[in-house]
């Protein structure tokens, strides 16, 4: 079982990453606007992009974020039937839904891509403090359902077992 | 398709994903690419989906959200949180049910510095309610002020729900945040009182049991180090904001900065505690900003389907007063918020009280604090309140959940009395916002 072993040991390491990365851009976002905020109020010259940059950074954070939460059972979820089924049918139930999860996650990742080529064929350009090619603000999209879709697949092909201890630490 | 034939499908397919155990923003999203199939055009409509998610987070406004959370989590990972409460422990002396006095007063200046309700209910929890119980104290006596002073903390700014239902809403942010400081502190007012009275009226329920008299220094001192810097972050928060140098973002970000300086000054910064605190606040605010990915296109959807205006057009059309109006939102949201997360009640809702409160000529500002006693109550209500859920995480094992929620009881009571007060004075909403704002 060490290659089982070894390949639960990379898949929670890229889970772990996933909430690694949304981590990082908070920490770059939160100096960023502060040196803004402290540069201008001391009459330097302020820095144009860091609002627009702020705004791209929340997409790639959510997106990086929801793969690692989805692995830690954190997102928000009713649990009303949870209370009453027996524990078999709650693990059935909960395929089920990482079914659904990952239906909506395949859709997602292939309008994603759509979008992406769409705006990429188009040439269209994001035109304000900075200018670049308006496709980029779609990669997160495809790339963080596609890995929320790896994990509710893994749901429902091995139900138990990957996951770390669950809930909320805080 | 009728109106009411859209809006009852659509409202049954989100329950009947949210039963199966489907994660809110998933339940959301699946509900839009089926909308969006049906109501928005198909193919278009699918890719519209994309375009609308990656532009419901990519908002200024919401930028807040996670600054304000890192503040909170900077504090509890760093152990600045802890030294707080030890020195509210030892200034607080000579008053009946004392321990619940502390929490309430902690758990009231936590709120000034956390966004997040959970991490504060959690770390009183932990520390203080082991604390009761060991003195005998009742555990309604217990956890009941704990929970409650939990919910407080999303009318007192940083406010990270706050802060969304402002963009969601399209009332201004920093009105609001401030809107609530003065119903959040009198609902905390009125808990200290009510805990004084009953265990003064009722001794057994909090045995009282002084410790050690400390005078002076030794009693105050702690305070003075310990609680000023915090009541300084909230200052900075709200100065900056109102007086104009920084906007609600930028005053968040100074926030969570200064916490992190406050903590490095105290020397319990280290990178274990920054690294903790960092993915904590991705957490949260990613759980948050998830259920928003899917908020443009559900109210597009609900709007295309002519849902909103036809349930908007009947309510205005049957020429009911506004305060049964009013009333009505009210119950839907308490209803609502014994069953759903505080994000989903606000797509839910939102897009068919809006137009009402401009139908109606209300002052956004006044219906917003409205809203927030009612989100914060749907943390407290029965079976799904989620500081419920935090309580039963943290409180002996032995303690029956029905236990928790006879407990938080008194203090529910509480807020919708609070509800009704605003509701029949509004400036106790709208008086500070308009003072510092002058809006």
């Amino acid at each position: 079982m060490q290659g089982a072993d070894a390949s639960s040991k990379a898949y929670a390491a890229l889970m772990r990453g996933c909430g690694g990365v949304a981590a990082s851009v908070v920490a770059l976002i939160t100096l960023a606007v502060c040196f803004d905020v402290v540069s201008r109020n001391l009459g330097l010259k302020p820095v144009t992009w860091v609002n627009e940059v702020t705004e791209y950074a929340l997409p790639l954070a959510t997106l990086a974020a929801a793969p690692w939460l989805m692995w830690r059972n954190q997102h928000v979820r009713l649990d009303l039937l949870g209370a009453v089924l027996s524990p078999a049918a709650q693990r059935q139930l909960d395929r089920l839904a990482s079914l659904i999860g990952l239906v909506v996650c395949v859709v997602m990742v292939w309008y994603g891509m759509a979008v992406l080529f769409d705006s990429r064929a188009a040439g269209s350009l994001v035109m304000k403090a900075l200018v670049f090619p308006e496709w980029w603000l779609f990669v997160p999209v495809p790339m963080g359902f596609a890995l929320l879709g790896l994990e509710c697949g893994r749901r429902v092909l091995w139900p138990v077992g990957l996951t770390e201890a669950t809930g909320p630490e805080h | 398709m009728v109106w009411w034939h859209s809006l009852l499908m659509l409202f049954g397919v989100l329950t009947v994903l949210l039963l199966v155990g489907l994660p809110a923003g998933f339940a959301f999203l699946a509900i839009n690419l089926v909308g969006a199939v049906v109501y928005l055009g198909g193919e278009a409509g699918l890719m519209q989906v994309v375009r609308n998610g990656v532009a419901s987070v990519t908002n200024f406004s919401l930028t807040p959200i996670p600054f304000f959370v890192l503040m909170g989590e900077v504090l509890f990972h760093t152990g600045l949180a802890m030294r707080a409460i030890d020195s509210f422990d030892r200034a607080i002396r000579g008053v009946p049910a004392r321990l619940s006095v502390v929490a309430i007063v902690a758990g009231t200046v936590f709120s000034a510095i956390s966004g997040s309700t959970i991490a504060t209910t959690a770390l009183l929890g932990s520390l203080l309610l082991p604390q009761m119980l060991k003195r005998g104290y009742h555990p309604r006596m217990a956890m009941g002020p704990i929970m409650a002073i939990g919910g407080v903390d999303m009318l007192i700014p940083p406010s990270a729900l706050t802060v969304l239902l402002g963009s969601l809403a399209g009332i201004s942010i920093s009105g609001l945040l401030i809107a609530g400081v003065v119903p959040g502190v009198l609902l905390a007012l009125m808990f200290l009182g009510w805990i004084i009275y009953s265990a003064w009226r009722n001794p057994s329920l909090a045995p009282p049991a002084e410790p050690e008299p400390t005078q002076g220094w030794q009693r105050f001192g702690p305070l003075l180090i310990n609680v000023t810097p915090l009541v300084l972050i909230f200052v900075l928060v709200i100065v900056a904001m109102s007086a104009g140098w920084a906007t609600p973002t930028e005053s968040a970000a100074l926030g969570a900065l200064a916490t992190v300086l406050v903590c490095l000054a105290y020397r319990s910064l280290n990178l274990g505690a920054l690294r903790q605190a960092l993915m904590g606040t991705a957490g949260i605010s990613g759980v948050i900003l998830f259920i928003i990915i899917g908020a443009t296109t559900f109210s597009q959807i609900l709007a295309f389907s002519g849902a909103t205006n036809g349930l908007v057009a009947v309510v205005k059309g049957a020429e009911l007063a506004p305060w049964m109006v009013m009333a009505a939102m009210i119950l839907i949201l308490l209803l609502l918020g014994c069953f759903v997360d505080q994000v989903s009640m606000m797509l839910i809702t939102l897009p068919f009280f809006m137009p009402l409160v401009q139908h109606f000529g209300w002052d956004p500002l006044w219906f917003g604090v409205v809203y927030l006693i009612c989100m914060q109550l749907g943390l407290l209500t029965p079976p799904f309140g989620m500081l419920l859920f935090t309580m039963r995480s943290v409180a002996p094992k032995e303690i029956p959940t029905r236990e928790i929620f006879a407990a938080v009881m008194p203090y529910v009571l509480m807020g919708m009395f609070m509800i009704a007060a605003v509701l029949a004075a509004p400036p106790l909403a709208t008086w500070l916002p308009q003072l510092l704002l002058g809006k």
